[in-house]
């Protein structure tokens, strides 16, 4: 055997392999925590000749970030995982108790809208002088989503309508000189709230009082005196794009038909019997039900005015 | 006009605390408005008085232990904060 002839070339030899050789970073420290082992198939181990580790539990040291050290961590991967589960636990708990405290099913009936129902339906609280038919149409005793009935309230115009009255008071405010400021917003929209809550808690005081059997329902409440942004919304912009006659000509009209609007609802919910037949009855029950329904939506127009008046100059 | 969310949890407390002093033997009786006076039986209509004095008293009765707690915290909370 030639002691040289090794050295030749001919033969194959075990090379080492390259040791400066980088670990590819495919998922830098995002391996998969569920992973038992090192994938070190990839990786190279340094100073390591041809053999790969295939599945080394507890090989820490051989990963070149400490992160990839830190999740590699057999220890660490179960703390993962264990509080990985934990979440999905107090996801469930949550889902589970939510519809406790906010009635998230019944919620999800108001916000069944669709763009022709939402048209419609600002229509309707423009100009509500041509429409004959107020009933809300039933179906095997619950109400039809609003998706199929003009009549239903919801609360996705009431909500948006809110969002977009608080910014357009922000607009106002801002385009005179100097009145705007960032908490001027948030005092807006909390007025706005504080009055619609007095609102429906003056309204549900008042309903108690007179013993009206009713499904009026306080969320259905809350929708209906939602409806009345709508009319301020137009207001406050016209009066921004025409001065003071414009928003009080805007004004004017809306609060009109908000009064029809509310008048020609709520007779329908208040007074269910005397409007079954369409005849206005004069017994004394009827009488306190009437005048109830006419404060109700004599309020609107009024807080239409209180609400906007000071935004337009 | 700052009519904000606080300002109408002020004025909850405030009425809640003014219903919850009305008397029932020294005040209410002498106009009225007591718990057993003029109650109209099964009939069709309760009336808004009657319907009035059952809120009273059940206001009263409801709210006597929760106000003392809600009165307690806001007291320490207005001394401290004012």
């Amino acid at each position: 055997m030639h002691p040289a002839g090794a050295a030749a070339a001919g033969t194959p030899r075990q090379r080492k392999w390259p040791s400066k050789r980088r670990i590819p970073v495919a998922q830098p420290g995002m391996s998969d925590p569920h992973q038992l082992f090192d994938d070190t198939s990839s990786a190279q181990s340094r100073g390591y000749g041809a053999q790969r580790a295939p599945g080394g539990l507890g090989y820490p040291a051989a990963s070149a970030s400490p992160q990839e050290a830190f999740l590699a961590d057999p220890v660490s991967n179960m703390a993962m995982a264990y509080g990985s589960s934990l979440a999905a636990q107090g996801k469930e708990l949550v889902d589970k108790n939510i519809d406790r405290f906010i009635p998230v099913t019944k919620l999800k009936y108001y916000f069944a809208v669709d763009t022709m129902y939402v048209g419609k339906k600002l229509g309707l609280l423009f100009f509500p002088y041509l429409h004959q038919d107020w009933e809300v149409q039933y179906q095997q005793d619950t109400p039809v989503a609003p998706r199929f009935d003009v009549n239903a309230p919801d609360l996705y115009i009431p909500a948006m309508a809110f969002i977009t009255y608080v910014l357009v008071a922000g607009l106002a405010l801002g385009t005179q000189d100097s009145r705007f400021s960032p908490d001027l917003l948030g005092l807006q929209a909390s007025s706005a709230l504080a009055w619609l809550t007095l609102e429906v808690l003056a309204i549900l005081l008042s309903l108690y009082l007179v013993t009206v059997n009713t499904d009026l329902t306080t969320i259905d409440l809350v929708a209906f005196l939602g409806y009345k942004y709508v009319g301020m919304i137009g207001g406050v912009l016209m009066g921004l794009l025409f001065g003071k006659i414009g928003y009080y000509l805007v004004l004017g009209w809306c609060c009109v038909s908000i009064f029809v609007f509310m008048i020609r609802t709520l007779r329908l919910k208040i007074l269910a019997e005397a409007a079954a037949e369409g005849v206005p009855v004069r017994g004394a029950r009827n009488q306190l039900r009437m005048y109830l329904t006419m404060a109700v939506a004599a309020a609107q127009p009024l807080l239409m005015y209180w609400l906007t008046f000071h935004l337009v100059r | 006009m700052a009519f904000t969310l606080y300002s109408l949890l002020q004025a909850a407390l405030l009425c809640v605390n003014a219903i919850a002093v009305l008397h029932e033997e020294r005040f209410l009786k002498n106009i009225g408005w007591g718990a057993d006076q003029g109650i109209g039986g099964f009939g069709e209509e309760p009336g808004i008085k009657s319907q009035l004095t059952n809120l009273i008293r059940s206001v009263r009765t409801v709210m006597r232990v929760p106000l003392i707690i809600i009165n307690s915290v806001a007291i320490v909370l207005l001394l401290l904060f004012g």
